[in-house]
């Protein structure tokens, strides 16, 4: 159960959310870009297209001040009131030295602790399977999260989503959308219980449901959510928040639930190009853990245009603020891998493999996979978690360096990248498993074992 | 240096100073005020969008070479209406549906849409299909831009399209949809007469859509 004064006062920031300072969203958006700009200078980052995972502490340490810089002085944006909800050096630092360093999720046997980890960390990050919310039918919902819940690395799961519930499309503020979230979390318990898990966590066990009055509404034991079961918060991007999220803060801070907060800035947008969005990005932790309360973060930075975090600036982003928070902080902090191509494809394991080690030797924990740009309905399997968590144990269990990192991430990237505009989307989950098993199919196996292979002669060998 | 050139020079710099006086040089020499903002400061924006599309530069770039275009616009319009003349504008009512608060997708049309000579009337976002179609009625636009980034708010897409109809004005507007989980397919299939994959794609179909230069995927 969470320690109410390890975290600042949420009445506080509610006070703060309408006594702030009252300006213009667009103005904010521009104050943004700015800021950002001009920090980059003034700290002297450079992103460096060769140099995917930096081995320049210097660096990723003035990215981490950089980010306080900014959180300070830009503060958080309540679309609601129009205000900034500014906080203190003091209060940040406050926030930082009192944060939880440990989060536990499961029950009994499945009961999993999460700490923070550290660069090149040679303990195993810990796995979040999940569907990322990818809209898939209500006939397939279940299989699909078993896919994932049955997987032997999945610490916790969560799960896809489904657009239409008993034949009425699932419609944001109606009451279907309440209907469709009970459904959802019911679901997601069974799906644990038919894979043989039946206390595993849930990190978030509500996907269908978006406002809070749906996702209160499935918050219950006989629905399946139980205590070591969590949801995630996420801020508008890029600094914002409002009272529909705050909504869900004040219910969960009471709860017995795991409160994460999700992050996913756009690389491109209003924080500017890699290095901008990378400095927003770590602040966005600190929104996180100072007006969500959050106990743990979760990241899916993403290309503007490509909407994936594969791409070299991606991964080079992914890989610094993962060092810059790892070195500077005890956050405990989930890298969401999003990839361009699809299920079943040789891209897509190129791409979970190069996202899953720049995540891990970065001080990350794991919560793959979004897949085919996180937009194809049913797109999607267990098998993609299954390759980013093989791949992340075994980067810590070899004790990989940044340098050979490094070397084996550019090998993949230059392998895939010119694909990415037009990534192949792939199977769906009944072409690339097979339902009665609910197992992938041998050509997906075949095509990963290959994969392992092609991996092994750049030396980096997964069993 | 021609003049033409050094407004897009202006617009690409981001340098409102200089587009403003600019404009007014234009208009000291006689330039229409049309023909200098197309051939002008619209080419400086459509070098941005080019720019932007392979990033190249980022959306703060954009925002501030959008601010200097608009800032030149201005001084045209201003004379425009000393003259009880008005620039030629077609009208898009934009906005991201109902449940929706996720809106830099629309943010950034919105910016390139304005860049092109469009004129833009911004709903916001979390717009209900009735304020869309009050809005439809008291400004006539020519086409109506929805954004959605949920599959739970996408569905209200739909739900405008067939409200236009039983108020009998679909005959009378474009409907373009866009945001990641819209896909070109489903976009059809509701009935919409375009689809936006990217901001720049958007400017394209809203061209094509009502005869202006441009294509895409309008229907």
């Amino acid at each position: 159960m969470r320690d109410q004064g390890k975290f600042f006062n949420f009445l506080e920031v509610i006070k703060r959310t309408e006594s702030g300072e009252r300006i213009k969203e667009t103005d904010y958006d521009k104050e943004l870009g700015k800021k950002t700009l001009a920090l980059t200078k003034q700290y002297e980052i450079r992103y460096d297209p060769n140099l995917l995972i930096p081995t320049n502490d210097g660096m990723v340490d003035r990215i981490f001040q950089a980010a306080v810089d900014l959180f300070l002085d830009l503060g958080v944006y309540c679309t609601d009131t129009q205000r900034v909800i500014r906080f203190t050096q003091e209060e940040l630092q406050w926030a930082l030295e009192n944060v939880p360093q440990e989060v536990q999720y499961g029950r009994e046997k499945e009961t999993v602790s999460v700490y923070p980890r550290k660069v090149e960390d040679r303990r195993d990050p810990a796995c979040f399977f999940s569907a990322v919310g990818t809209p898939v039918t209500e006939e397939m919902f279940l299989s699909v999260a078993q896919s994932y819940a049955q997987e032997p690395l999945a610490d916790t799961f969560s799960g896809p989503l489904i657009i239409s519930y008993k034949g009425m499309p699932v419609t944001s503020g109606s009451p279907i959308e309440v209907e469709a979230a009970i459904w959802n979390t019911q679901m997601l318990r069974e799906a644990a219980k038919q894979a043989g898990r039946p206390h595993i966590g849930i990190h978030n066990f509500q996907s269908t449901g978006e406002k809070t009055d749906a996702t209160i509404a499935s918050a219950q034991e006989k629905f399946g959510a139980f205590p070591g079961d969590g949801l995630l918060v996420a801020a508008i991007a890029e600094m914002k928040v409002d009272f529909e999220r705050l909504k869900k803060v004040a219910f969960l801070r009471q709860s017995p639930y795991v409160l994460g907060a999700l992050y996913g800035p756009l690389m491109g947008g209003y924080a500017g190009g890699p290095e901008g969005t990378a400095i927003a990005l770590v602040a966005h932790h600190f929104l996180g853990l100072l007006v969500f309360s959050a106990e743990r973060h979760n990241s899916f930075p993403i290309h503007i245009h490509h909407v994936c975090n594969t791409s070299r600036d991606m991964l080079w982003l992914i890989s610094v603020v993962g060092q810059a928070l790892a070195r500077n902080s005890h956050l405990i902090f989930a890298s969401n891998a999003f990839m361009a191509s699809g299920p079943c494809t040789d891209m897509v394991i190129d791409e979970l493999c190069a996202q899953s080690i720049a995540s891990t030797v970065s001080g990350w924990h794991l919560n793959p996979a979004a897949v085919a740009k996180n937009r194809h309905p049913m797109r999607c399997s267990g098998m993609e978690p299954r390759i980013h968590a093989e791949v992340g144990h075994q980067v810590a269990k070899v004790g990989l360096t940044r340098k050979e990192a490094n070397r084996i991430v550019l090998r993949l990237v230059e392998g895939y990248e010119k694909r990415i505009p037009e990534a192949p989307i792939g199977k769906m989950f009944d072409e690339c498993y097979q339902l009665d098993k609910i197992r992938p199919t041998d050509e997906y196996e075949s095509l990963l074992a290959m994969k392992k292979k092609e991996w092994k002669s750049l030396g980096f060998e997964v069993i | 240096m021609d003049l033409f050139k050094k407004m897009a020079e202006a617009v690409i710099e981001g340098d409102e100073e200089r587009t403003v006086s600019l404009a007014k040089e234009a208009l000291s020499k006689g330039v229409n005020p049309t023909e200098a903002i197309e051939k002008g400061f619209a080419e400086g924006m459509k070098e941005i969008g080019r720019l932007f599309e392979t990033l190249e530069i980022y959306l703060p770039q954009v925002i501030v070479s959008a601010d200097a275009m608009t800032a030149g616009v201005e001084v045209f319009r201003q004379y425009l209406l000393g003259q009880e003349g008005e620039l030629p504008k077609t009208t898009v009512l934009l906005g991201t549906i109902e449940g929706d608060v996720h809106d830099i997708g629309k943010n950034i049309v919105k910016i390139m849409l304005e860049s092109n000579g469009f004129k833009v009337y911004d709903l916001g976002r979390d717009v209900p299909v009735f304020n869309f179609i009050e809005k439809v009625k008291e400004l006539s636009p020519d086409i109506v831009g929805v954004s959605a980034l949920m599959t739970t708010t996408m569905v209200y897409m739909p739900k405008l399209i067939e409200a236009l109809k039983e108020e009998g004005l679909r005959g009378k507007v474009k409907v373009m949809v866009g945001g990641a989980p819209v896909l070109p397919k489903w976009a059809k299939e509701i009935g919409a007469d375009g689809y936006g994959e990217s901001a720049m794609e958007a400017v394209r179909v809203a061209k094509s859509l009502v005869g202006l230069q441009g294509e895409g995927k309008g229907d």
